[in-house]
């Protein structure tokens, strides 16, 4: 009971930080980035071939691949994204495109079996007689601040409230002086690193294989869709539905079971409420 | 869009010609085998293109009805013994209505949702059919499927048949009035909606339509194989009909078929690079939506014809 409920928190919080970046892009620039899942797998292999190969403390990978991953999303949005704009299957496409780029180069430098990433914390909690690495507790709790600190930064500052600005009525902004390209490129770059960071901190108790970014996408973007396009409590809300919903179903039923929640939440809320839990529009 | 011309068809006959021509002049049965897929791959991105390039909305679960279509072959011939014959219509029945199941739900979506909602259900299913693996095989699949002609050649021609049956049929209803209210689908929906068009209905039967030919391309492919296994249903499956759609020209139809056979015959041709076939696939979407937003083959084609028309009409000019 103990073990759902922690492991639920872990898998929820992790979502939640997938799911949020996602939203996030998609809100403010109307991008709906199928690179998403590959920023994520890149974050995981950053830090295990910084601490496998060049032996580079664990935090210090963990830090560069975060900053390297957002760096590598502003690249991707102002070099690929930008140019295609007009298009939204344009955008679509050229992102599903560097998501398979990263994909394939990630598999023909590393290969295809799975990779060890050691874990920045050693040793488990027993929590009212449940054993919980402290890994897991440690992802549980940087997701927290994470998230905590996405929520400050954009109530309370200039550049945040610009980026609220814009996914509100993005021409009005642009006509008050926000320049919305250049924000474009920053809320890339949070959210690909976001997802950079969930990568980081699951790597140590998933398996590091090149394509491990499809199903967190899938998973992304159905929480996306059942808390609300666009809205970031609506995400964490559905992150932690779904989140509670896989591991319960894990535990009671088969791993293999819980893969399947996620896509049929999408499709009920498409059929019962298309706008998501906390959406204000439709998503047609 | 112009209806086709003299020259469209006679183009056709002549590319259809040498496919059927091929594999008298002695070819192993490996390249018969080759071209096998390849047929069966240009009647997936037809009917891709059919569904998605006139309406505007990325199917990027096409492989869903490919994977329910090869399972029924396999399911009727493995499980219940039936004649391999009755694999091609139960196909595309069984596709057809699990796109009317499918499009209920999704086809509402715009553009970018259907595309990953459909994306999801493929997904889905790849799972289901994993879990279920009692009744379906799990990862192993279905083996032991039945040739449908004993002769690899006859076989190749018969799915060849099939591609020129798909052509013919997606290409007329192309054209036809009913391909005219797709393309103002993709051009404005509302503005359909107000002038009375039932939106909806055509969405999903273009998507029936669409799921149809991808079943029964399903069955043929799962009888080439001779099995079928849940990596039908893969994603990367959908997005290779895709690239092969956009490589050719979206909303031509015969665009997508010739960018499947380019791209396959590319893959052939690049075997010693078969790691690298994905990274040069994605290379070549990057070049493409860049460069050719409207594709290769489709764009070249058009370009060829007016040449060739060209001398005639100056004649005809000259005349009048």
């Amino acid at each position: 009971m103990i073990e759902i409920l922690v492991y639920g928190a872990v898998i929820s919080a992790i979502y939640a930080m997938l799911a949020v970046g996602f939203t996030l892009i998609f809100g403010v620039a109307r991008i709906l980035n199928l690179a998403h899942g590959a920023f994520y797998a890149l974050g995981a292999y950053t830090v295990y071939a910084l601490t496998a190969n060049l032996h580079v403390p664990l935090l210090v990978a963990a830090a560069i691949a975060v900053v390297g991953v957002g760096l590598f999303g502003v690249a991707v949005e102002r070099v690929l994204v930008r140019p295609l704009r007009r298009s939204q299957l344009a955008v679509l496409m050229i992102t599903l495109s560097v998501g398979l780029m990263v994909e394939q180069v990630l598999l023909l430098t590393f290969g295809s079996e799975a990779r060890n990433v050691p874990s920045m914390v050693e040793g488990a909690y027993e929590i009212l007689g449940a054993d919980i690495s402290a890994q897991r507790l440690l992802a549980l709790a940087a997701s927290i601040v994470i998230l905590a600190g996405l929520w400050l930064f954009m109530q309370h500052t200039r550049l945040g409230s610009a980026i609220l600005a814009i996914s509100q009525d993005a021409e009005a902004a642009r006509y008050m002086g926000i320049p919305s390209d250049r924000i474009y490129s920053i809320v890339m770059g949070i959210s690909a690193g976001i997802a950079a960071a969930a990568g980081v901190l699951v790597a140590p108790f998933q398996t590091v294989i090149p394509s491990m970014g499809l199903l967190p996408l899938v998973k992304a973007f159905s929480i996306v869709i059942v808390g609300g396009l666009g809205s970031i409590p609506g995400s964490i809300l559905g992150a932690l539905l779904l989140g509670y919903t896989e591991t319960l179903i894990a535990f009671e039923v088969s791993i293999e079971w819980s893969q399947i929640v996620s896509v049929a939440a999408v499709l009920l809320t498409l059929v019962l409420r298309p706008a998501g839990l906390l959406g204000k529009r439709a998503a047609f | 869009m112009p209806k086709i011309s003299k020259i469209d068809l006679a183009a056709a006959s002549i590319v259809f010609a040498v496919l059927a021509a091929i594999p008298l002049f002695g070819v192993t049965t490996y390249t018969i085998g080759v071209l096998t897929v390849c047929v069966c791959f240009a009647i997936w991105a037809a009917s891709w293109d059919f569904m998605s390039g006139l309406t505007g909305r990325e199917n990027f679960g096409h492989s869903l009805f490919i994977g329910i279509g090869g399972y029924t072959a396999g399911f009727l011939n493995v499980e219940f013994g039936f004649d391999p014959w009755w694999s091609l219509p139960a196909a595309a029945l069984t596709a057809g209505v699990s796109a009317i199941l499918i499009g209920f739900p999704t086809l509402r979506l715009r553009g970018p949702y259907f595309a990953l909602a459909m994306l999801s259900a493929s997904t889905v299913m790849q799972y289901l059919v994993i879990i279920f693996s009692q009744v379906t095989g799990g990862q192993d699949g279905l083996n032991g499927i039945f040739p449908i002609l004993d002769s690899q050649r006859d076989y190749y021609w018969l799915t060849l048949f099939f591609l020129l049956v798909t052509l013919m049929v997606l290409k007329a209803l192309a054209l036809s009035p009913w391909g005219t209210i797709l393309r103002a689908i993709r051009g404005d929906e509302a503005t359909c909606q107000a002038a009375g068009i039932n939106v909806t209905f055509y969405k999903i039967a273009a998507l029936v339509i669409s799921a149809v030919f991808a079943g029964l391309g399903g069955a043929l492919y799962a009888h080439y194989q001779l099995q079928v296994g849940p990596d039908l249903f893969a994603v990367i499956l959908s997005i290779n009909i895709i690239i092969m759609v956009y490589v050719g020209g979206m909303g031509s139809i015969y665009g997508a078929v010739g960018g499947a056979l380019l791209l396959n015959i590319l893959t052939e041709s690049l075997r010693a690079f078969s790691e690298y076939r994905l990274w040069i696939y994605t290379l070549l979407l990057m070049l493409i939506l860049f460069f050719l937003p409207n594709g290769l083959i489709a764009p070249a084609w058009t370009r060829i014809r007016d040449r060739l028309a060209r001398p005639r009409e100056k004649k005809r000019q000259a005349i009048a």
